[in-house]
């Protein structure tokens, strides 16, 4: 009974702190991350369903030094930059995020596209459209009930887990893909490998988790709670990957199917898994578009206005935060005219562009994180053990080399 | 350095001479700084040709409404060392060179420095309520003093620190005419927030005074944007009224922050000052913690609060005041209106008279104004006129919202199944309810 008791109390102040690492998690495995573990799946079948444990590793160490910072310093990862490191470093940094996350918009409204053609909606219809609403909730300040709607939206992942099982994956296979790194090491599959830890973890997951984490005052004595959330997170978009992963080996791989994007994964799952599973992943895709097309742009919007000092927030009138609101509009609306007025081949070197500028930029953040979660004045008693330190340098060091490999090997493609 | 004089209206009351720059010879030259355009330049010792160090820092004292510079903090060119020499050392400064005696005298402690706490930080601009980050500080270098002037707080100071400024003004002069213009405020309305490079850290020593003068919205406003412990000294240091207030208007989570770094005693007197529905609203999304402070209350406080807990949140029980105006049926006008003054201190609906039986079963509801208008040795159960609209505890908001716009009341009374006077609900505890669910 007592301990009943404690654990109702400690599922209480969770339920008030959940929210950011799992909502930003999600927001994760939005159109480009989508396609990534798709094109892997379908190109190496299980063979790299072992890169995903250590990403999620990666992941987590990442992310909770944000909340750490948030919930400690009530501050934004871009106030902490700017205040620590001055005005100059902030300004470029934010340029270079500005371009990554407006690269992510296109790959959302692009994947927005996919899906919507796939039910049989045309595409100069759903963008419009799509972004449109968005636009309209979050101006005409109703984005709380969008973060609620998308964190049910959330379970609309489940449908990657149902379409996996569907495809009938051999369970044997994926089992030893899981745990034996045993691909061939030739080039492509090192840049397949980047590839995903590159799309697991983006820079501006970084930002608007810890943004998250300020705005919803999660105070320093609750902060457990938001390990929980951050490793949730974490965990269940480990989950939602495997099955996507899953999903297209055990089809498209099997029967030698290749595909450059999650639009066609979507379409070349019909005829060898069925109608329900394609339709499923189509689905999956359609909302997994419009969460990353509703929060990146707001998220660049705060990380800017946060470093220059501008008035920001979705609950302020147009008049009260004018750099927020434009700021918002154009990468709202700069990414769905982009997506929808590029062909296919277009789309491929903005999508080049953006994973350079996302690689370049991740090591940078990682390297300010870790200065600012190692500074005692700015982080109190709560700055990094001396074991965290060692772990977070050596996958630090390893994120940071991945993303610059990355960089490399795009531009030598 | 073209900036006009009427920027500094007041500097000649806080005793600067600056009638006239340069031209006239018996008035000391006057010449404006920029922090970042000094931060970084050589200083030499006088009898020196080459620099020893690097201006990295400027330290002022807050004695004054302006306050004047007391100490540099120098990076020393070999290694990455730091010096603190006293401005009492300082021969001339130039955005081209400092130039210094040497001197054995420490250096003060000074009550900010520039760059540390206020270059690229966010300081509270008490005249405006808002929260401001710094781009850029202007100095003013007179007599051989250098005055902290005001901050700058606009897109000029980023484009100049950037080095963009001369390019994109006469870029903007050339195409559209326009002059990229200074947005600065005056240093008199700042409050440093973090001196000593404390966060929290804070002497609160212009905004004591005036945040009882700043409208508690605003007040709400600065309170969320400031980082946790600048935000938590600054809620410390506002009176007990003050902070009730301010508390109420910011949003949940930084109600539940704020409370929870609190010290749960002041946090206690705090909520007693707060209507019991605000109170309940704030102890209600706290958890475990409620309880803590509940017990620190006094009683007649915890217990309305208490009372309101137990009812849900979206009900008429919920947020209603169990403080009101009870008279006895059989009273007489005269004898309430002698008790008035005293009855109104601990209500929050002072202008309705609830009437009760002996058993506190609600007869009617009389306004101050009916009661004011009677003869008065009339008993209040002849006064009662008009029809008695009543809600339940549990009866849902939303209904309650309904019967105010029905008959146009100010508050409501709430009574239980056997008729009994439970409390009573405001019309604006109402209105903040029906506000939320407008903004989600």
């Amino acid at each position: 009974m007592d301990r009943w008791k404690k654990w109702k109390s400690h599922l209480a102040l969770f339920a008030l702190v959940v929210g950011p690492g799992i909502i930003t998690a999600n927001v994760d495995n939005d159109a480009g991350g989508i396609a990534t573990y798709s094109v892997a799946g379908a190109k190496y079948g299980y063979s790299l369903l072992w890169v995903l444990a250590p990403t999620c590793f990666l992941l987590v160490l990442v992310q909770e030094m944000c909340s750490r910072m948030g919930v400690v310093t009530g501050k934004g990862l871009s106030a902490l930059i700017r205040e620590r490191f001055g005005l100059g470093i902030s300004f470029y940094l934010m340029i270079a995020l500005f371009f990554t996350n407006l690269g992510n918009v296109v790959a959302d409204f692009a994947g927005l596209a996919a899906s919507a053609e796939i039910f049989g909606l045309h595409r100069w219809w759903a963008v419009p459209v799509g972004a449109f609403l968005l636009w309209h909730m979050v101006v005409k300040g109703s984005y709380r009930t969008i973060e609620k709607v998308f964190f049910v939206a959330c379970a609309f992942y489940v449908s990657y887990l149902i379409s996996g099982f569907m495809a009938e994956p051999d369970w044997k296979q994926a089992v030893k893909g899981s745990l034996i790194p045993n691909s061939a090491w030739d080039s492509d599959v090192l840049y397949m490998i980047v590839g995903i830890v590159g799309t697991t973890i983006a820079p501006w997951m970084q930002f608007y988790q810890q943004a998250s984490v300020v705005e919803k005052g999660i105070p320093l004595k609750h902060y457990r709670y938001s390990q929980w959330d951050t490793i949730a997170g974490a965990i269940v978009v480990t989950i939602v990957c495997y099955f996507i992963m899953l999903a297209c080996a055990a089809t498209l791989h099997k029967n030698g199917i290749s595909i450059a994007d999650a639009g066609d994964a979507a379409k070349a799952l019909e005829p060898v898994a069925g109608r329900y599973c394609a339709g499923l992943f189509a689905f999956g895709l359609m909302s997994a578009s419009l969460f990353g097309a509703a929060i990146l742009p707001i998220s660049t919007a705060t990380s800017i206005c946060e470093a220059m000092g501008w008035e920001r927030g979705v609950n302020r009138k147009f008049t009260e935060a004018p750099h927020y609101y434009s700021l918002y509009t154009v990468v709202l609306f700069a990414g769905a005219a982009v997506a929808l007025a590029s062909s296919k081949a277009m789309l491929i070197p903005i999508m080049i562009f953006s994973q350079v500028v996302n690689g370049i930029l991740l090591p940078v953040i990682i390297f300010f994180m870790l200065r600012i979660t190692s500074d005692k004045t700015i982080m109190g008693a709560h700055t990094n053990s001396r074991w965290f330190n060692i772990v977070a340098w050596g996958g630090a060091i390893i994120t940071a080399s991945i993303s610059i490999l990355m960089v490399v090997m795009t531009l030598l493609k | 350095m073209e900036k006009s004089q009427t920027m500094i209206p007041n500097l000649v009351a806080s005793g600067l001479h600056n009638k006239a720059t340069s031209a006239d010879p018996a008035m000391p030259a006057v010449v404006f700084y920029n922090l970042s355009d000094l931060l970084g330049c050589p200083v030499r010792y006088e009898d020196a040709q080459q620099p020893f160090a690097y201006l990295y820092d400027i330290g002022g004292s807050t004695l004054t409404a302006y306050p004047l510079a007391a100490a540099l903090e120098l990076t020393l060119r070999k290694g990455r060392t730091h010096a603190f020499i006293p401005w009492s050392a300082v021969l001339s400064i130039t955005v081209k060179e400092t130039v210094v005696r040497r001197t054995t005298d420490p250096a003060p402690t000074a009550d900010f420095w520039a760059r540390r706490d206020v270059l690229d930080d966010q300081v509270v601009d008490v005249s405006g309520a808002q929260v401001l980050r710094v781009n850029d500080v202007h100095l003013i270098y007179s007599d051989n003093k250098l005055i902290f002037g005001h901050v700058e707080i606009g897109l000029r100071g980023i484009l100049r620190r950037l080095k963009f400024e001369k390019a994109l003004n006469f870029l903007a002069q050339w195409l559209f005419d326009y002059t990229i213009k200074d947005s600065f405020v005056t240093w008199r309305h700042i409050q440093v927030m973090s001196p000593g490079g404390v966060p929290g850290g804070l002497r609160v020593d212009r905004l004591s005074d005036r945040l009882a003068d700043i409208h508690p919205a605003e007040l709400a406003d600065i309170l969320e944007q400031l980082g946790v412990k600048d935000r938590q000294a600054l809620f410390n240091s506002m009176t007990v009224e003050t902070a009730a207030d301010a508390l109420e208007e910011v949003t949940p989570e930084f109600q539940r922050t704020l409370v929870s770094h609190g010290e749960p005693g002041r946090v206690a007197d705090i909520l007693e000052e707060m209507p019991p529905d605000e109170a309940a609203d704030v102890l209600r999304d706290l958890g475990p913690d409620a309880q803590n402070i509940i017990n620190r209350m006094e009683d007649e406080a915890a217990s309305e609060v208490q009372t309101l807990l137990a009812h849900k949140e979206e009900t008429a029980g919920g947020v209603m005041d169990s403080n009101c105006i009870e008279a006895l049926a059989g009273d007489t006008v005269a004898s309430i209106l002698e008790r008035i003054p005293k009855l109104t201190e601990t209500v929050e609906v002072y202008n309705l008279i609830f009437i009760v039986d002996e058993k506190r079963i609600l007869k009617g509801v009389l306004s101050l104004r009916e009661l004011f208008r009677a003869p008065p040795a009339a008993t209040l159960d002849g006064l009662i006129s008009h029809e008695l609209i009543t809600v339940n505890p549990e009866t849902r908001l939303k209904d309650v919202a309904r019967e105010f716009a029905k008959y146009g009341f100010q508050a409501v009374p709430v009574v239980n199944a056997a008729g009994i006077l439970q409390g009573v609900v405001r019309y604006d505890s109402v209105l903040s309810h029906l506000a939320d669910i407008l903004n989600d």
